[in-house]
């Protein structure tokens, strides 16, 4: 106490204190405030407490038992193998929509006829819940016979499994998904595209650059920002992906979500178990996001 | 009328592969649905190209099956969800819109935080805490966690509404004599109609379009999508496609009618400002 600088007296000329500014809120700031709080209560409760009680709820027990017994438990459940799926068709997934949605945005910043009709129907799968959509695909792609395989018997091939093989299996979501997907991508790159000025493009042509080294040295290059975009939204709700595999395929091959799911129940003690599934999810979209914005971060 | 060069060609070889494969799924749900089952399912190698037509897929789904109650379900749910993201929504946006903007862009991005947590690490412990608040196979409790994912983006729609309103108007109302509720109410929320219809019908549709809370939240209540999955589940797959077509129509109808509405400009919200 006997330091010499002295102690900020409230209206005196003690040194500048950088919490009183913060904490002195005039009516021009705690009138909006108030008017935001009760949606902040509402995220508080319904969000961050229920992700922070599923944490808590991981490490609890039945019986005593060695610290992370839900853990050990979830490593004979498979764990490692629905990461491993859940890895697979996110990246497989981001990829197909991306290079679809990059494709069909493309399509859409040239003139043609049937344009309108065309744009129409790119977005259309927007209007079509997952699980419809699943259920349309699983009519398309089943285990025996099926649209597709009517299609490939038809042409002299055999009949393909499409949901039991692991691999299979994984393929059929990943094009469901994209399917669903790809119009959420295709809109948003289409609005970075027409932020791309046209003479960059006249000019690229006068020196001879052909339609790939447009593509590669000014489309993606000026695309950077909006591709992140998509990447950030589609590959959060590329690892949450949930009722299009449950639908389609079934708990085998396990997703990270669809192992929680088996886990689930809303009583205890098997909550527990459950809680420790939800949280490995948590932590993956937790290092998803730190990824990006690592990676944002340094590009910058 | 001269003739096509290659890349033209390219191009319209391109639209005509990727229209097919868009609407390759929607013709199949739609086949399957208003064919005889022997020319669909019960055919081990189905033909692609409809040989007969018939609505007794349909009506026979409609009468051997309830489908009321998943629809009331679905539907209050869906109003409720959108009409908490109005009444809570709202106030927010007219907040945001009148803080500071450093202060406005923090709070915005915690309510974003919230819309990327994963739903399945919500609800299970949130599922044990309905059961003892009596929230559990409730449409109320539902409601109440669709809101989660809806709300950041309800209030990112309205902000922009209400940025783009003259904060001259507002100060007007206030020295004609209007308190702060009716300016709100009275003055603002007018003004901001176009946006305020965005926000409630994308809140509307995605709580129609829910699973995972659903499934977990609602199981004797259950709403459509919930209903769909049961009973592909237990191989009732010529009902399904009924209940994915009953499921289906409302949400092209509301787009096609309300398009208006609908226009990027309106959904850009905040970014605007």
């Amino acid at each position: 106490m006997g330091s010499s600088s002295p102690a900020p007296v409230p209206g005196g000329r003690g040194p500048p204190n950088p919490f009183r500014h913060r904490l002195h809120l005039s009516r021009e700031t705690w009138v909006p405030l108030a008017f935001i709080l009760p949606s902040l209560a509402y995220i508080g409760y319904f969000a961050f407490y229920p992700s922070v009680d599923v944490v808590w709820l991981s490490f609890q027990t039945p019986h005593p038992a060695a610290f992370g017994y839900n853990y050990a438990t979830l490593v004979q459940l498979g764990v490692w193998n629905a990461i491993e799926n859940t890895v697979v068709v996110t990246v497989g997934a981001l990829t197909i929509q991306l290079v679809a949605g990059m494709a069909i945005a493309t399509i859409l910043t040239k003139e043609f006829r049937g344009k309108g009709v065309f744009s129409s129907i790119a977005i259309l799968p927007i209007g079509f819940a997952t699980v419809v959509a699943a259920f349309a695909f699983s009519l398309i792609f089943p285990a025996v016979g099926g649209y597709a395989n009517s299609a490939l018997v038809g042409f002299g091939l055999p009949p393909v499994d499409w949901i039991h093989p692991s691999a299979q299996a994984l393929v059929t979501i990943m094009l469901a998904d994209s399917w669903k997907n790809t119009p959420l991508v295709t809109i948003i790159l289409l609005a970075g595209m027409t932020t791309i000025p046209r003479s960059l493009y006249q000019a690229a042509a006068v020196d001879g650059a052909g339609p790939v080294r447009r593509l590669f040295y000014i489309t993606l290059p000026n695309l950077k920002r909006f591709i992140a975009i998509t990447l950030i939204i589609r590959g959060i709700s590329e690892f949450n992906i949930f009722a299009l595999p449950l639908v389609l395929v079934g708990s085998y091959p396990p997703l990270l979500t669809v192992l929680v799911y088996n886990l689930y129940s809303p009583t205890y003690p098997a909550i527990y178990q459950a809680s420790a599934a939800a949280s490995v999810l948590l932590a993956f979209v937790a290092v998803f996001i730190a990824i990006v914005i690592v990676m944002g971060g340094t590009r910058r | 009328m001269k003739p096509l060069r290659p890349a033209r060609i390219t191009l319209y070889v391109a639209v005509a592969l990727l229209a097919v494969i868009i609407l390759y799924p929607i013709y199949i749900l739609f086949l399957v649905a208003f064919s005889p089952a022997h020319f669909t399912l019960d055919a081990l190698y189905p033909p692609q190209l409809p040989h007969a037509f018939t609505l007794q897929n349909l009506t026979t789904a409609l009468q051997s099956y309830n489908l009321i109650d998943p629809l009331f379900q679905s539907l209050q749910v869906a109003f409720l969800v959108a009409f908490i993201a109005l009444g809570l929504g709202i106030p927010a946006a007219y907040g945001l819109s009148r803080l500071p903007p450093g202060l406005a862009y923090g709070i915005t991005t915690v309510l974003f935080v919230a819309n990327i947590l994963p739903a399945l690490t919500i609800v299970v412990p949130i599922a044990a805490e309905f059961i003892s608040l009596g929230l559990y196979d409730t449409a109320v409790g539902l409601a109440l966690l669709q809101e989660l994912v809806v709300l950041p983006l309800a209030v990112f729609i309205l902000l922009g509404a209400f940025q783009s309103i003259p904060r001259e108007i507002e100060y007007q109302a206030r020295v004609d004599g209007a308190g702060l509720a009716r300016t709100l109410f009275g003055t603002l929320v007018p003004l901001a109609k176009a946006g305020i219809i965005a926000a409630f019908l994308l809140s509307w549709m995605f709580s129609w379009d829910e699973f995972t809370f659903a499934v977990i939240l609602v199981p004797i209540h259950p709403t459509l999508p919930v209903v769909i999955y049961d009973n592909i589940t237990r191989g009732n797959l010529l009902a399904t496609t009924a209940f994915a077509i009953v499921m289906t129509i409302p949400v092209i109808l509301l787009t096609v009618v309300l398009q208006k509405y609908l226009k990027g400009e309106e959904l850009a919200g905040g970014l605007k400002g």
